[in-house]
């Protein structure tokens, strides 16, 4: 059932379009993450979701309930800013009952909830202190546990992670992986991170300049992204593409040609190989990860540019005329600038999309 | 520290404002507690014999206890009612888009860019019409119209620099307007509020021009019988200056208690 409907919403401030016509839905008890790069609305949308922003047009509704011109307190959401937003001269205790004295809570029943949270996420011992004596990660959980105190319908995050370190912010992502299993409530997280969004996500909304481009499972969105965009945003190093004109295509398979191509050409299942017509161009894309360096029968011929040596992995520069491409691959290769090498690929992992950027 | 001639000049410089600034308080003081011929003596006289002689004198006149009260009483209301309407309007000026607000910000300064004096006639005829002349009233009103300005300045600038992500949050967490203004604002802006409380406290005790103006008897302002010492053929220095020090000391006090805020809001926004 449909618990969170976000129904053609726009938004603008004055002449510029924000949020262009943005529909989405969740079930209750799911983990919806918004992301894309920055400036594509994915904040705005989650603002006018709490009621922080005005929406232009469209209908919102929360829980079976019309709540688009509805006060903010009064959606039942709760929210966790990027920046804590803690009162700095309430104490930790303070700042988590702050909302259960708005609501007018017996003062018992106040000190049970806070207890309750802060037993959730460790933070008992730090219940006196002031938001200044906590440090980034403390603040974190303090900024949690407000929002769960008041037991709100969705908890709405917008970017919680970001003024984290990197080994901080991997600890929370597991913890508020953990936190939304325990308490089985609807949660919309925004990121610019898309390792966020596959880790955390039941369901992915990727957001580009104000539109949806794709909403689906993690998976579903690296195997099947709809377009480049998505393609190249979903997943870490970016896909590759490289341009190829089709020579040959018939119900079920194609013919692509390629200077990089072993032979020059490649022959490909694909169910909608008929939709191509020769003389086409196509964009094939490849995850760095998928190529393989030491398949037996290799697709591409490649100039190496430079190689990363991460440790347990190498991450490979090289090209092919002015198409760049990336490989990661594990061990350490020894390869030198100016090298020539190859790399094979499933042909199950490769990607097709038109000149203008949609699945093929 | 180490001593270096960078150091030793920074020195040498705060030594020289802090005399600067401290000389003409010790000259009062001193003053205040010598004789008359000790006063005149050129060259000044560095020792002398303490003499409780003029505060004697000015305690057991009627008209300077009288003038110290009616002060307190005029600072105290025009601070307290300028922190009560302005504390608000400057919450309404930092987080609020309405129509004509730059104006309206503007037109709150401009009104200080008026010399008093220019004001001093058509403000004493009004008085004079409404009979409030020689009331608490009318001075109170008066040092408000100068004092709000201030305040409602300071306090903008103090509420701006809060930052909105807490109000949002407060709005999720069901706070009204009010109760933001209250629970996160006026704590958060206490020091902004502490300085434009101190500035206006100052401002209407030493303000002499509208007192003189507009008092006749009764409601005589500490500066204004300090000042009226100043007749006849002898100047009564001890007098004047015991008065002078008088004065001074409430707002001494006022500024010691609040100078802990009061430091932080002059710094405030430096380390941003």
């Amino acid at each position: 059932m449909t618990f969170l409907q976000l129904d053609n919403i726009k938004k603008t401030f004055g002449e510029l379009s924000v949020i262009k016509g943005v529909n989405i839905s969740a079930s209750k008890g799911e983990f919806v993450v918004f992301v894309g790069p920055s400036g594509c609305g994915k904040s705005t949308l989650l603002r006018m979701i709490a009621g922080l922003e005005d929406v232009t047009s469209g209908t919102l509704s929360i829980d079976g309930k019309d709540v688009t011109y509805e006060e903010p307190a009064k959606r039942e959401v709760s929210m966790v800013f990027q920046s804590y937003a803690l009162y700095p001269h309430m104490s930790v205790f303070e700042n988590m009952a702050f909302g259960l004295r708005m609501a007018k809570l017996s003062e018992d029943e106040i000190k049970r909830r806070v207890a309750e949270a802060a037993r959730i996420l460790q933070i008992e011992p730090l219940l006196e202190r002031k938001p200044r004596a906590l440090s980034g990660g403390q603040r974190q959980r303090v900024a949690i546990g407000r929002s769960i105190v008041r037991n709100p319908k969705i908890f709405l995050f917008d970017e919680p992670l970001s003024n984290l370190d990197a080994e901080l912010r991997s600890q929370m992502r597991v913890e508020i992986a953990k936190l939304h299993r325990n308490l089985g409530a609807t949660m919309v997280y925004v990121t610019h991170d898309q390792v966020e969004a596959m880790t955390l996500a039941d369901r992915i909304v990727v957001l580009r300049a104000g539109l949806v481009e794709q909403i689906g499972s993690p998976t579903e969105l690296y195997d099947r992204p709809a377009n480049t965009f998505v393609a190249g945003f979903i997943g870490s190093p970016k896909m590759n593409f490289l341009t190829a004109k089709v020579t040959g295509a018939d119900a079920s398979s194609l013919q692509l040609s390629h200077p990089a191509f072993a032979g020059e050409s490649l022959s490909l299942a694909h169910g909608s190989a008929s939709k191509a017509k020769v003389g086409d161009k196509l964009l094939v894309g490849l995850r760095p990860e998928h190529l393989d360096v030491a398949a037996p029968a290799p697709l591409l011929r490649l100039t190496v540019d430079f190689a990363e040596n991460l440790g347990g992995s190498t991450q490979i520069y090289a090209r092919t005329g002015e198409e760049a491409v990336t490989i990661l691959t594990n061990g350490r290769p020894d390869l030198t600038p100016g090298d020539q090498m190859a790399a094979g690929i499933d042909p199950r992992h490769i990607y097709l999309f038109t000149p203008d950027g949609l699945a093929l | 520290m180490r001593l270096s001639s960078g150091n030793i000049l920074h020195a040498l410089g705060l030594t020289a404002v802090i005399l600067f600034t401290l000389f003409p308080f010790y000259w009062m003081v001193s003053a205040s507690f010598k004789t008359q011929a000790d006063i005149l003596a050129s060259p000044p006289v560095w020792l002398f014999t303490p003499t409780l002689d003029h505060y004697r004198e000015i305690f057991a006149d009627s008209k300077v206890i009288g003038a110290v009260g009616n002060s307190l009483i005029i600072a105290t209301a025009t601070t307290a009612l300028a922190v009560l309407l302005g504390a608000p309007a400057a919450f309404a000026l930092a987080r609020y888009d309405f129509r004509g607000k730059s104006d309206l910000w503007f037109w709150f300064i401009s009104n200080r860019m008026t010399s008093p004096i220019v004001l001093a006639l058509p403000v004493y005829i009004l008085a004079l019409q409404l009979k409030m002349l020689d009331t608490h009233l009318v001075l109170i009103l008066i040092y408000l119209t100068f004092n709000l300005p201030i305040v409602v300045w300071i306090c903008t600038d103090q509420f701006k620099s809060i930052p909105p992500d807490l109000e949002q949050a407060a709005r999720l967490d069901g706070a009204d307007q009010f109760t933001i203004f209250r629970k996160i604002y006026l704590p958060l802006g206490a020091p902004g509020i502490a300085v434009s409380a101190i500035f206006s406290f100052i401002f209407s005790w030493n303000e002499l021009l509208y007192a003189l103006v507009l008092t006749r008897r009764d409601v005589q302002t500490a500066p204004v019988v300090a000042t009226s010492f100043m007749s006849g053929y002898e100047l009564p220095w001890g007098k004047i200056m015991a008065t002078g020090t008088v004065i001074v000391l409430p707002v001494t006090i006022f500024a010691l208690i609040v100078s802990r805020h009061m430091v932080r809001g002059l710094t405030m926004g430096a380390t941003k």
